[in-house]
C-alpha cells in the first residue's frame, strides 16, 4: 500500500516539477531526512505551530495564530488568493495542510517540548511560531537537530540570524540592525541632526541588541545620547527610570520596551510629562500598542515594524491579505498576523518551486531565492543565503493625530518604505555560521 | 500518614513496582496520549521530585526555591559543554550536580535556621535572586533570557564506536535508568538512620534536638540532597533537549514542583513523578480538546482546585494510606481495642507479679563523666522576662546517684528551672555544671550528648511512629553522635541500638505494643514511653518533669517502682506535685517559691519546715497578695 | 553618584510606590495573620480589581463611582471565595492552603483572559487627575500625588477599623491567638469571613487605583504579589503597621536603588528579604516568639 503511494507521490512530484521553472542543479540531497518523507502522505502534510496563547505574550500570540490560520485556509482552498501568490491547485503539491497550535505560555522550554511532540507524534514537515527571540533561537536549534524546517515567527533580535543562526531556520522579520538603520535617517530628517536622546532599555538580550543597533545608527546621524535607563524585564512601575529621563534634557525619548512593558512605560511617560517635552521613537513597535495606548499618545511617534495594514494601498497581495483578514476576524491585522501569513506562503511557494517537501531541497531553494525573488505583501523579497535573513522593505511609521484617523484602527501614516538591500548588515557581523544540511 | 515499615522483612515491593512501571510505560502509555518525549520529561520532574520529597515530604521543609538548584546544575553543565571546557557529558553532569550541591550547602546553611513559613520565604528569595543572576549579571555565561542552545547529548563509550543517545526511546531509557538508581538511593536514605531522624524532625522537631541530634545539620543534609537531585535533573534537561532554558530558574518552576508533589502525594517518593505525569498529561491533552484552545489553563486550574480539595494526601498518598490500612487493619484494630481496655479499667492488662527491684540494663554506655560526686551544680540560675523574674538566683547541688526532687506551688518557676538545666532555654544569668562540665550555652542537643535527658510534662512523642521507632530515634542520638551521615544502611541495622531499644521496651513493659503507632497508646503507656525515650539515651542525669501527672493510683505505684529501678543506674531529678510520692521517693528536696529557693534539704527537714507549709497553704507574710 | 535633585525625586517617588505596596500588602498580611492563609491569589485579585473598574467605566464617567461599585464587587467576590473554597482549608496544613489559593489565582487570571483577551485594556486617568504638578524642581504626575493621599486615607480607615472598633479588636486578638478567641465564644468564622473580604477589597482597590497607571493585562498582578511577599516579611507577618511601614520602605528601596542602577532595583528587595530572614525574621513589628 505504502509503496504504491510513494510511487504516486514521486509521479505527482515529477509532474509538478515539470511545470515549474527548472531549479538549478543541486548536489545530491538525501532521500530521507527528518520527517521526510514519512510526514508526507498522499493527501496531507502536518505543520506544527507553537504559539503563546496564555501568558504575557498572549496578545501577539493570538494575532500570529490568526495569520497562520488564514494563510493555511487560503492555501488549502486553492482559490484565487492562493493563485495570486503563484500557488497551483489546492494545498501544496496537491497536499492539504493539517495543523495544530500548542500553547507555549511564552516559555522557550515549552516551545521545545511542544515542537518535539509535533515532530515525534505528528511527523510535522514544518514548524513555525514563537513570539520571542529566545523561543525562536531554541526552535531553530531543535529544527536543525531534528532536520525539520522552522520558519521563524515573531523575533527581532540580531542573534536569530546572527550568532545563533541555523541551517534549518529562516526569518522574515527585519532584525534590530536593519530596523535601526532604516529608521534612523528618516527620523533624523524629520526631527533634525543635533538631537539629544534618552533611552529606556529592558534588561534582556533582545533589549540590549536593539539598543546597540539604534544607538550606533542614531550616533551616525549626529545624535548624542544623554541618558540610558536599563530596567528589569516585566517592570510595572517605570517612575524611577522616567524621572531620570525627564531630567536628562533629551529631545528624543527612544523606548525599546516591548509588549506590555511598552504600554506601561509609554503610558507613564505621558503622565510624567516626558512626551510633552520629547518626541517618542520606538525602533520596534509592538503589535497592539497603538490601540492599547490610544491615538492621543501615539500621534507623532516614529517607529518601524514588520507590516502595517496601510500598505494595502500600495500592494495588491497586501490588500487581499488585509481584506480577507478583516472579513474573517473583524479587526485589522497587525504585523504578528502578517509574519504568520507571509511565512506560511513563503514556505508554500518554496516547496512548489523545489517540487518536493524534502527539507534540504526546500532550504536550497530558499537560499537561492536571490536570483528569483518572491512577490509578496511587501513587494519583492528573498532570503539571504549566508544567514537566512530575509531581505525586504521596511515600513517606517508615524502616529496619526486622532482627527486624521479615517477609521478606529487607522493609527499610522506610512512615512517611508525603506529598501531592504541598503540596510542589510554584513552577513558575518553577528557571527553567523550555518550548520550542515544533514 | 502510614507507618513507615522498617525491619528485617523490609519489602522491596516498591522498587519492583517502580521498575515494572518504568519498563511498561513506553509500551502502554502512548495509547493514553503520552509520547516518549513527554514520558522522559515526566521522569525529569520525577528526579527533582525525589530529592524534593526527601526535603518536604519526609522532613517537612517546604521550599519554593528548588528552581535555583535545577538551574545551577543545568547551566553549569550546559556552559561547560558548549564552551568546550569539557567534552564528556557525564563529567559535565557530575560537575553541574556538584555545583548545585554546593549552592544548596550555602543557601541551606542560611535557610535551615528558620522554620515554617520563614524557611519557605528564604528559599523563595534565593530562588528569585538566582533567576535575576541568570538573566542579568551572568548573562554572558548563561545567555540571559535566551538560554544556552546546542548542548550535546550524552554519549556511551569512546571514540568511533561511541553511541549517541538519540531522542526517543534511547533517551527515555537513560532517564529511566537514572531515575531508578535515584529512586533506590532515595529509598535507602529514607530507610536509613538519617531518614529516621528526618522523619522524626517532621513529627516533633524539638524532641529530636532533646535526644541529642543536631537538628540544623540534619535539615541541611536533607536540603543538600534535594539540591543534588535537582542539579542532576537540570543538567539532564539541557542535554536531553539540547537546550537549557532560562525558565528553569523561574519561580513558576519551583511552584510547579510543589504543585506536582502535593497532587501526587508528598512523602511517597513517587508522588512527584505521578503528579508530573498527571499535570503534564492534562496540559497536553486539554489543548487538543476542540473549543478549549485558550481555555485549557482555566480547566486545568479548576481541576487542580478540585484535586486539592478532594485528595488530602495526594494520589499516591491516598493509595498508600488505603493499602496500609488494609494490610494493618487487624493489627490496628487490636491495638486500639487494647488501649480502650486499659483506659477503661485504669490498670495494665498484664498484672505484674510480686514487684521486685530490677536492674536497669542499658547496653549503650552513658557518656564518660568525671569522678565528682556532684552530678548537677546549679549556680545562681536566673531567668527574667522583662520585669518578671521567673527564676531568681537559684543555687543547689544534686548528688551523684541520688533522687533529687524539686517542688513548689504553681508559678514557682519549676518548669523554667528544669528547662534551663538542660539548656532548653538560656538563663539570664548563672549556669549549670554537669559533673563539672558546663552545660549552659551549649544547646539541648549537646546537653543530651553530655548525658542529660528529660522526660516532659506534656508528652513529646512521635505520634505516627511506632513505639519501637520512637525509642530507636532516642537511642540513635547517643550512639551516633550529633550528626552522622550514614545514608545507606537501614535504620535498624545497629545492633547496640536495637539491644538498647529492646531493653527499654522490656523495662517499660511495652514489649507487646512495640509496633503500635504511638498515638494509639493509652495515656499511661504514653507517659511510660515518654520516660523511656529519655532513658534510651543512656543519660547520666535523668530529669523527670511531672512523670506521675494524670496517672491512676496503680499506675503511680508502678511508675514509682520504675523510677527507683532507674535510680540505681543514673541520677534523677524530679519535679512533681504528688507530695506523697515525692516524700517516699526523694532523698533530697529543693523547694521553689516565686522563683526563689525557699528550702533545700532531706524530706524530713522539708516536711517540718514552717515556711514551706506556709507557702503551700497560701503565701508568706512578706509576700504581697497576688 | 547621582545628583541631589535626582536622589530627592527618587525618594519622593518611592513614597508613591510604597503607598501602593502598603495597600496591597496590608490585605495580604491581615489574611495571613488572622486566617493563617498565605494568599497566592492576591496578584490575581489585583488584576480583577483593575478589570472591574475597566468594565464599570464603560457605563459611567465617574471614576469615584466606579471605585465604589468596584469595591462592592470585590467584597462580594471575597465573600464567595471564602464561603466556597477557603473555609474548607482552615484545618488543613499550610501547603494545602497555599496550593488552593494558587489554583484560585490561576482560574481568576484565565477567566479574565478568556473574557478580555491578552492585550492591554485602556483605563484613562480620571479627569481630576490629569496632567502633572510642579513641585519645586520636580514635575510629578498629578494622579500619583492624589494616589498617595487616597491610599493614605484608605490605610487610615483600615487602621481605624482594626484598632478602634470591637470587630477590629476581635480580628487583632484572632491574629494573636485564634484558639483563645474561639474559646471566648466569639464567632470566629464570621470574623474570618470579614477579614478575608476586607483583604480582598484592599488589594482590589489597589488594582483599581493603579489601572490608569500601568498596562491592564491579565498577568499584571504577578509582580506586585511577589513584591508584597517581601513587604510582609519586612514588616512582620500578620502585622498591619508592619505592612504599611514595610511597604514604604520597600518602595524607597526600589526607587533609590534605581537612582544608581535600575536593573538591580528589584533584586535588592529579595536580597533584603533574605538578609532579614536570616538575621531578624520577625521583621519590624512581628513578635519574636513566632519564629
Amino acid at each position: 500500500m505504502k509503496f504504491d503511494r510513494r510511487q504516486l507521490l514521486l509521479g505527482a512530484g515529477a509532474a509538478a516539477g515539470l511545470m515549474l521553472p527548472r531549479p538549478t542543479a543541486f548536489a545530491q540531497s538525501p532521500s530521507g531526512i527528518g520527517t521526510f518523507p514519512d510526514g508526507v502522505s498522499a493527501d496531507s502534510v502536518f505543520v506544527g505551530l507553537t504559539i503563546p496563547l496564555t501568558g504575557v505574550f498572549s496578545g501577539d500570540g493570538g494575532d500570529l495564530k490568526l495569520g497562520y490560520e488564514l494563510a493555511i485556509a487560503q492555501i488549502n482552498a486553492g482559490g484565487d488568493v492562493a493563485q495570486k501568490w503563484g500557488l497551483k491547485g489546492k494545498g501544496i503539491l496537491g497536499r492539504q495542510i493539517r495543523h495544530k497550535v500548542s500553547d507555549t505560555e511564552g516559555k522557550p522550554n515549552l516551545d521545545v517540548q511542544s515542537a518535539t511532540q509535533f515532530i515525534q507524534r505528528d511527523k510535522a514537515i514544518m514548524l513555525s511560531g514563537s513570539v520571542s527571540s529566545a523561543s525562536a533561537i531554541a526552535l531553530e536549534e531543535l529544527g536543525s537537530r531534528e532536520k525539520v524546517l522552522y520558519m521563524v515567527g515573531i523575533a527581532g533580535s540580531n542573534d536569530v540570524t546572527g550568532k545563533n543562526c541555523q541551517r534549518y531556520g529562516f526569518r522574515s522579520q527585519q532584525n534590530a540592525y536593519m530596523a535601526a538603520k532604516a529608521l534612523a535617517p528618516v527620523v533624523a530628517k524629520a526631527l533634525g541632526k543635533n538631537i539629544k536622546t534618552a533611552f529606556l532599555v529592558p534588561d534582556y538580550t533582545y533589549g540590549h541588541t536593539v539598543y546597540d543597533s539604534f544607538a550606533k545608527f542614531s550616533k551616525e546621524q549626529g545624535w548624542q545620547q544623554v541618558g540610558k535607563e536599563v530596567v528589569p524585564l516585566g517592570t510595572t512601575d517605570y517612575s524611577s527610570a522616567l524621572l531620570n529621563i525627564a531630567n536628562s534634557g533629551a529631545d528624543v525619548f527612544v523606548n525599546i520596551a516591548f509588549g506590555a512593558d511598552a504600554v506601561a512605560s509609554t503610558k507613564q511617560a505621558e503622565q510624567f510629562g516626558v512626551l510633552k517635552r520629547m518626541k517618542l521613537v520606538v525602533p520596534n513597535l509592538s503589535s497592539f500598542q497603538d490601540k492599547e495606548l490610544g491615538a492621543e499618545i501615539m500621534q507623532g511617534v516614529y517607529g518601524s515594524c514588520d507590516f502595517w495594514w496601510g500598505l494595502q494601498d500600495r500592494n495588491a497581495l497586501a490588500k487581499t491579505f488585509v481584506e480577507t483578514f478583516v472579513a474573517q476576524n473583524k479587526y485589522y491585522p497587525r504585523w504578528g498576523a502578517h509574519v504568520g501569513y507571509l511565512q506560511s506562503y513563503l514556505w508554500a511557494m518554496s516547496v512548489e518551486r523545489a517540487g518536493t517537501f524534502n527539507p534540504v531541497e526546500v532550504i536550497k531553494t530558499m537560499e537561492g531565492s536571490k536570483a528569483q525573488p518572491y512577490d509578496t505583501t511587501i513587494g519583492k523579497v528573498y532570503f539571504r543565503a549566508e544567514d537566512h535573513q530575509m531581505v525586504r522593505s521596511i515600513p517606517i511609521l508615524r502616529g496619526k493625530a486622532p482627527s486624521a484617523m479615517k477609521n478606529p484602527e487607522d493609527f499610522y501614516d506610512i512615512v517611508d518604505l525603506v529598501d531592504g538591500e541598503s540596510v542589510m548588515n554584513p552577513p558575518d557581523l553577528f557571527g553567523c555560521k550555518l550548520g550542515p544540511y544533514s | 500518614m502510614k507507618v513507615v515499615p522498617v525491619g528485617r522483612a523490609r519489602s522491596y515491593l516498591p522498587e519492583f513496582a517502580v521498575l515494572v512501571t518504568l519498563v511498561a510505560a513506553p509500551i502502554a502509555l502512548p495509547y493514553l496520549g503520552f509520547s516518549t518525549d513527554l514520558l522522559t520529561r515526566v521522569l525529569n520532574w520525577g528526579l527533582i521530585g525525589l530529592g524534593f520529597d526527601i526535603l518536604f515530604g519526609l522532613t517537612g521543609l517546604l521550599s519554593f526555591g528548588q528552581a535555583a538548584f535545577y538551574g545551577v546544575g543545568g547551566f553549569v553543565t550546559a556552559y561547560l559543554l558548549v564552551s568546550g571546557a569539557l567534552n564528556s557529558v557525564w563529567l559535565a553532569l557530575a560537575a553541574g550536580t556538584a555545583a548545585a550541591g554546593f549552592a544548596g550547602l550555602v543557601v541551606g546553611w542560611l535557610a535551615v535556621r528558620r522554620i515554617g513559613i520563614y524557611f519557605t520565604m528564604i528559599t523563595l528569595a534565593f530562588g528569585q535572586m538566582a533567576y535575576f543572576m541568570e538573566n542579568s549579571p551572568l548573562s554572558d555565561y548563561t545567555g540571559g533570557e535566551n538560554g544556552i542552545p546546542g548542548v550535546p547529548v550524552p554519549v556511551l563509550g569512546f571514540g568511533e564506536h561511541a553511541i549517541r543517545i538519540s531522542a526517543g526511546l534511547p533517551m527515555y531509557t537513560l532517564f529511566a535508568v537514572i531515575f531508578f538508581a535515584g529512586y533506590v538511593l532515595a529509598r535507602r536514605i529514607v530507610g536509613s538512620p538519617v531518614g529516621a531522624v528526618l522523619l522524626a524532625i517532621k513529627e516533633n522537631t524539638g524532641r529530636v534536638a532533646m535526644l541529642g541530634h543536631n537538628v540544623p545539620a540534619y535539615k541541611l543534609t536533607a536540603f543538600v540532597i534535594a539540591a543534588l537531585y535537582a542539579g542532576l535533573a537540570g543538567g539532564l534537561l539541557g542535554s536531553f533537549q539540547s537546550y537549557m532554558p532560562p525558565d528553569a530558574f523561574a519561580l513558576e518552576t519551583s511552584g510547579q514542583l510543589v504543585v506536582q508533589t502535593i497532587v501526587g502525594g508528598a512523602g511517597t517518593l513517587v508522588g512527584p513523578l505521578v503528579g508530573a505525569a498527571v499535570w503534564m498529561w492534562l496540559r497536553d491533552n486539554l489543548q487538543l480538546v476542540p473549543g478549549l484552545a485558550t481555555l485549557w489553563k482555566l480547566v486545568l486550574g479548576l481541576a487542580f482546585i478540585v484535586l486539592v480539595i478532594g485528595l488530602r494526601r495526594g494520589i499516591c498518598g491516598e493509595i498508600a494510606h488505603w493499602w496500609s490500612e488494609r494490610r494493618n487493619y487487624a493489627a490496628l484494630r487490636a491495638a486500639e481495642a487494647a488501649t480502650q481496655a486499659i483506659e477503661a479499667t485504669g490498670e495494665r492488662i498484664v498484672k505484674p507479679s510480686v514487684r521486685r527491684a530490677r536492674d536497669v540494663m542499658l547496653p549503650l554506655p552513658s557518656p564518660a563523666i568525671g569522678a565528682s560526686d556532684i552530678a548537677l551544680d546549679v549556680r545562681a540560675l536566673a531567668r527574667h522576662y522583662g520585669g518578671l523574674k521567673a527564676v531568681d538566683g537559684v543555687s543547689f547541688k544534686v548528688m551523684r546517684g541520688s533522687i533529687h526532687a524539686v517542688i513548689g506551688p504553681n508559678g514557682a518557676g519549676k518548669s523554667t528551672l528544669f528547662k534551663m538545666l538542660l539548656d532548653e532555654i538560656s538563663p539570664s544569668s548563672g549556669d549549670v555544671l554537669l559533673f563539672g562540665a558546663k552545660v549552659t550555652g551549649s544547646g539541648v542537643s549537646h546537653a543530651a550528648q553530655f548525658g542529660i535527658a528529660k522526660s516532659n510534662q506534656l508528652n513529646q512523642l512521635f505520634p505516627n511512629l511506632s513505639v519501637r521507632q520512637n525509642l530507636r530515634i532516642a537511642a540513635l542520638g547517643r550512639r551516633r553522635g550529633p550528626l552522622r551521615l550514614d545514608l545507606l544502611r537501614p535504620a535498624d541495622s545497629l545492633p547496640e541500638v536495637e539491644e538498647q531499644v529492646g531493653s527499654v521496651l522490656a523495662l517499660l513493659d511495652l514489649v507487646g505494643r512495640a509496633d503500635t503507632p504511638a498515638h494509639i497508646l493509652a495515656y499511661g503507656e504514653k507517659r511510660r514511653l515518654e520516660i523511656g525515650m529519655a532513658l534510651a539515651t543512656s543519660p547520666n542525669v535523668l530529669l523527670l518533669d511531672e512523670p506521675l501527672a494524670g496517672m491512676s493510683p496503680a499506675e503511680r505505684a508502678a511508675t514509682c517502682a520504675l523510677i527507683r529501678d532507674i535510680a540505681r543506674a543514673c541520677t534523677i531529678v524530679i519535679v512533681e506535685h504528688d507530695l506523697d510520692a515525692i516524700f517516699e521517693l526523694a532523698e533530697r528536696i529543693t523547694v521553689l517559691y516565686e522563683g526563689r529557693l525557699l528550702a533545700d534539704g532531706s524530706p524530713e527537714e522539708i516536711r517540718r519546715n514552717q515556711r514551706v507549709q506556709d507557702a503551700y497553704l497560701g503565701g508568706l507574710h512578706a509576700h504581697e497578695s497576688a | 553618584m547621582p545628583s541631589w535633585p535626582a536622589l530627592l525625586s527618587q525618594a519622593f517617588n518611592g513614597l508613591a510606590l510604597g503607598a501602593l505596596l502598603a495597600l496591597v500588602s496590608s490585605g495580604l498580611t491581615i489574611i495571613l495573620g488572622t486566617l493563617g492563609v498565605l494568599n497566592f491569589a492576591h496578584g490575581a485579585l489585583f488584576a480583577v480589581g483593575a478589570y472591574a473598574v475597566f468594565v464599570i467605566l464603560q457605563y459611567t464617567q465617574s471614576f469615584v463611582l466606579a471605585l465604589v461599585i468596584g469595591c462592592g464587587f470585590m467584597l462580594l467576590l471575597g465573600f464567595l471565595l471564602e464561603r466556597i473554597i477557603i473555609r474548607l482549608f482552615y484545618n488543613r496544613p499550610h501547603e494545602d492552603q497555599i496550593l488552593v489559593t494558587y489554583g484560585v489565582g490561576i482560574v481568576l487570571v484565565e477567566c479574565i483572559r478568556a473574557a478580555f483577551g491578552g492585550n492591554a485594556q485602556r483605563v484613562p486617568t480620571p479627569s481630576w487627575g490629569q496632567g502633572a504638578t510642579q513641585l519645586g524642581f520636580l514635575i510629578y504626575p498629578t494622579y500619583r500625588l492624589q494616589l498617595i493621599a487616597i491610599i493614605a486615607m484608605l490605610l487610615l480607615s483600615l487602621y481605624l477599623v482594626l484598632y478602634r472598633t470591637s470587630m477590629g479588636l476581635v480580628v487583632r486578638a484572632g491574629i494573636e491567638n485564634p484558639g483563645m478567641v474561639g474559646i471566648l465564644g466569639i464567632n470566629l468564622r464570621r470574623t474570618f469571613l470579614l477579614v478575608f473580604a476586607i483583604g480582598v477589597v484592599a488589594v482590589g482597590l489597589a488594582g483599581m487605583l493603579y489601572a490608569p497607571v500601568v498596562a491592564v493585562t491579565p498577568d499584571m498582578g504577578a509582580n506586585f504579589m511577589a513584591q508584597s511577599f517581601v513587604v510582609i516579611v519586612l514588616g512582620g507577618l500578620g502585622s498591619f503597621p508592619g505592612a504599611v511601614i514595610g511597604g514604604l520602605i520597600a518602595g524607597e528601596i526600589i526607587s533609590l536603588t534605581s537612582a544608581f542602577n535600575s536593573s538591580y532595583s528589584e533584586v535588592m528587595l529579595y536580597a533584603l528579604m533574605a538578609l532579614l530572614l536570616v538575621l531578624r525574621p520577625q521583621g519590624l513589628f512581628g513578635s519574636e516568639g513566632r519564629v
